[in-house]
C-alpha cells in the first residue's frame, strides 16, 4: 500500500467570521493516509471533521500547512486546477445528498463523466454497471424529488464513484438516514472500497460508521487525539 | 464542458423563472418594437403630409432661387430641362410650376395671395392638390381662364364655383399682368394658411398672361422610389448641371428634418429611461433566481465544474430565454405594428394640434419596417443578456463550500 497517497502536513485553519472574531478549525494537523484505505474521521461537533475534508478536497483553503494528494500539492492551486482535480480524482458525498435537482439519477451519475468528455457508450456502460452494483437500477430515471433520502444518498454515492476517482470524501453521509439504510449504505461503500480500490474518507460521529473503519482518526478542537491504523 | 442538456433541463426545471424571464423580455421587446413603429410612423406621416401636400419630394430650381426668389432667378430653358429629365431613369413623374404673388379681387374685397401655374395632369402625381378637391372640379391641361382656389381664400373673397375674380400681378418681364378668371374648383388641404392664400391655374394659360413661356420657378420631380431621392438628386444634378439645381425634400425642408430628429431624440431618451428600468428589473429578478441556486452551483463546482463552465451554463440559459422572449415579443410587436400599419390609429379631435406638425390627417399609421424591428429585437436581446451578467458573475465568485453552505 502507498502510505503517502494523502499527506497532510501541519495544516491549520482559522475562520474569520467577523471583526476580531476568529474561530480555530484545525491546529497544525498532520496525517498520512494510504491508497485504498477506508478511513473514518470522527469527533464531536466543531472538532474540525468537515473542515479537514473540505481542505483535502480543495473546497476550502488552509490558513497554513500543505496537503499533497498522490504527489501533487493541492494547497495554493488556482480554482480552475482545483476544479479539474476534483473532477478527475475526487468524489464527494454530502450529508444533504446534493443531487442536481433537474437531472434524473442517471444524469446525475453520468454528470462528472460528461465533464470529463468520456464517450457516450462508456458513460452508459459505467452508469449501468455502478447502478447494478448499488442496486439502484429502478431509480435511474427518477428525479431527486421522486426519491427518498436513502435512495438519493445511494445515487449520490453512485455519482461519486462512477468516474472512478482515486479518493472519495464523504461528509457525514449517514446523518440523515435511518440506521438500517445507513448500515446498508456503509456495506455498499465497503464493497466499493474493496472492489474498486478507491480510498474513502468519512467524517462521522455515528458509532455504526466508526465501527466499519479500518483506519480511525479522532479529532477534538482541531487536533488529532487518536489515530488508529488497521 | 457543461452538457447542453443540462442548460435545457434547467430551463424546463425552473419553469417559473423561465416563464417570468421570457414574459418580461417578450413584453419589453413588443413595447419597443411597437413604440418605434408608432414613432417612425408619425414621422413618416409628417413627412408625407409636408412633402406631398404641395412641395413635392424633389424640386429643381435656379441655383439662386432659394436665396433670392425672383424673376431674375427662374428656370429659363424649361424645354431643355425637360429633355434632360426624360433621359434619367427612375423618375416616375415631373411637372413645372410658375409660382407668383398677385392681388385677387372680387366685388366684395381684395386679398393678396399665391398664384401658381401648374401642369394639371402631372401635378396629380406630384402633390395632393387634385385629391384635396373640396367643391367643383380640379384643373385639366386644356383649361384656360379658370382657377382652382383654396377653400379659405374663396371664403375670404366671397366667391363660389362659377364666380369670377380678377387678379393683378407682375409678369416675368416685369410688365403688369392681369386677368379675370372663373372659379372652377376649391380645395381644402387642412393647412389653414395654405388654403387661405393659394390658387392654381393651368400653366400653359398662365404663361400667356405672365409672359413666362418656357420658364418655371420650380420643376417638381417624383422619383419612382421615394427612398432613392438622394441618388436621383445626384443624377439630376449631373445631368442638368449649370444654372439649375435639384434638391430633395430633406434639403428643401431641412427644418422639418431637424424637428423630426429632435423628436426622435426625445423619443429615444424616453425609451432609454424605460430600458434602464427594464435592465434593472431583469437584473434584480435574475439576481433573485440565481441566488436561489447558489447551493446547486456550489455542488456543481465541488464535483468538478469550473467557474467558466458555470458561467457558460448560466449565460446559455439567459441567452436562450432572452432569445425566446425577444422572438416572441418581436413577433407580437411586429403583428401589432402591422395591424396599425394597415389600420391607422385615429386621433379624432386633435386636428389643431396635428396641424402644428404639418399633419393634416388624424389617422397615424404605424411604420412596418422589418429592418427596424430586427434592430429593436437585437437591442432588447443584448440588453436582456447583459442585465443577467452581473448576477451570474457575482454568483460565480462564491467559493464552492461557501456556496454549498449558503442559506
Amino acid at each position: 500500500m502507498d502510505n503517502d497517497f494523502l499527506l497532510i502536513e501541519k495544516v491549520s485553519k482559522i475562520f474569520e467570521t467577523g471583526q476580531d472574531v476568529r474561530v480555530v478549525g484545525l491546529v497544525e494537523l498532520s496525517l498520512s493516509i494510504g491508497r485504498g484505505e477506508f478511513v473514518v474521521v470522527s469527533g464531536p461537533s466543531g472538532s474540525g471533521k468537515t473542515t479537514l475534508l473540505n481542505i483535502v478536497g480543495g473546497l476550502d483553503d488552509a490558513t497554513k500547512g500543505r496537503v499533497v494528494l498522490d504527489g501533487l500539492e493541492i494547497t495554493g492551486l488556482r480554482e480552475r486546477k482545483l476544479a479539474a482535480l476534483r473532477r478527475d480524482h475526487i468524489g464527494f458525498i454530502f450529508q444533504a445528498y446534493n443531487l442536481i435537482p433537474v437531472l434524473t439519477a442517471r444524469e446525475n451519475i453520468s454528470y462528472v463523466m460528461q465533464l470529463q468528455n468520456r464517450a457516450k457508450g462508456e458513460i452508459e456502460e459505467r452508469v449501468e454497471e455502478i447502478a447494478s452494483k448499488l442496486g439502484i437500477q429502478e431509480l435511474l430515471d427518477k428525479l431527486p424529488n421522486q426519491m427518498s433520502g436513502g435512495q438519493q444518498q445511494r445515487v449520490a454515492v453512485a455519482r461519486a464513484v462512477a468516474s472512478k476517482p482515486q479518493l472519495i470524501l464523504a461528509d457525514e453521509p449517514t446523518a440523515n438516514l435511518d440506521s438500517k439504510t445507513a448500515s446498508s449504505l456503509m456495506d455498499m461503500m465497503q464493497k466499493l472500497n474493496e472492489e474498486e480500490g478507491i480510498t474513502i474518507i468519512f467524517s462521522s460521529h455515528d458509532p455504526l460508521v466508526i465501527s466499519k473503519a479500518k483506519h480511525s482518526i479522532v479529532l477534538r478542537d482541531g487536533v488529532v487525539v487518536e489515530n488508529v491504523f488497521p | 464542458m457543461i452538457p447542453w442538456k443540462l442548460v435545457l433541463k434547467n430551463i424546463r426545471g425552473y419553469r417559473k423563472r423561465s416563464v417570468v424571464t421570457v414574459v418580461l423580455s417578450a413584453i419589453t421587446t413588443a413595447l419597443l418594437v411597437f413604440s418605434s413603429a408608432i414613432m417612425d410612423g408619425s414621422h413618416n406621416t409628417m413627412i408625407k403630409n409636408a412633402v406631398e401636400i404641395y412641395p413635392g419630394y424633389m424640386q429643381i430650381t435656379h441655383r439662386d432661387f432659394r436665396d433670392t426668389p425672383g424673376y431674375e432667378n427662374l428656370i429659363f430653358d424649361l424645354d431643355s430641362l425637360r429633355r434632360s429629365l426624360a433621359n434619367i431613369p427612375d423618375i416616375a413623374a415631373y411637372g413645372a410650376r410658375f409660382e407668383t404673388y398677385v392681388l385677387y379681387s372680387t366685388e366684395a374685397r381684395s386679398v393678396g395671395g399665391m398664384l401658381t401655374g401648374i401642369e394639371p395632369r402631372a401635378e396629380k402625381q406630384l402633390s395632393r392638390m387634385a385629391s384635396s378637391l373640396y367643391e367643383g372640379e380640379y384643373l385639366d391641361d386644356e383649361d384656360g381662364a379658370v382657377v382652382y382656389i383654396g377653400f379659405e381664400l374663396a371664403k375670404r373673397l366671397k366667391v363660389g364655383i362659377g364666380d369670377e375674380l380678377a387678379f393683378i400681378g407682375n409678369g416675368a418681364d416685369y410688365s403688369m399682368a392681369a386677368d379675370v378668371v372663373t372659379v372652377k374648383g376649391t380645395f381644402r388641404t387642412g393647412l389653414f394658411d395654405f388654403d387661405a392664400s393659394a390658387a392654381f391655374m393651368n400653366k400653359r394659360y398662365l404663361d400667356e398672361v405672365m409672359v413666362s413661356r418656357n420658364m418655371a420657378t420650380h420643376v417638381i420631380v417624383l422619383p419612382a422610389n421615394v427612398e432613392d431621392c438622394g441618388k436621383i438628386e445626384d443624377r439630376i444634378n449631373q445631368e442638368v448641371g449649370g444654372d439649375n439645381v435639384a434638391e430633395s425634400w430633406f434639403r428643401t425642408m431641412a427644418s422639418l428634418v431637424q424637428a423630426m430628429k429632435l423628436d426622435s431624440v426625445f423619443g429615444y431618451i424616453t425609451l432609454g429611461i424605460i430600458f434602464i428600468v427594464i435592465f434593472f428589473v431583469i437584473m434584480i429578478y435574475t439576481l433573485l433566481t440565481v441566488y436561489a441556486r447558489v447551493r446547486e452551483v456550489g455542488v456543481m463546482r465541488a464535483i468538478g465544474t469550473t467557474p467558466w463552465g458555470i458561467f457558460v451554463m448560466l449565460v446559455s440559459e439567459s441567452v436562450l430565454l432572452s432569445l425566446v422572449g425577444v422572438l416572441l415579443g418581436g413577433l407580437l410587436g411586429a403583428c401589432v405594428a402591422y395591424y396599425f400599419y394597415l389600420n391607422p390609429m385615429e386621433f379624432a379631435g386633435y386636428e389643431e394640434q396635428f396641424k402644428q406638425y404639418n399633419m393634416v390627417a388624424t389617422a397615424i399609421p404605424a411604420d412596418f419596417a422589418p429592418l427596424v424591428i430586427a434592430r429593436d429585437m437585437l437591442i432588447m436581446f443584448v440588453l436582456c443578456v447583459c442585465s443577467t451578467l452581473y448576477p451570474i458573475l457575482r454568483l460565480n465568485r462564491y467559493r464552492p463550500m461557501d456556496a454549498i453552505r449558503h442559506v
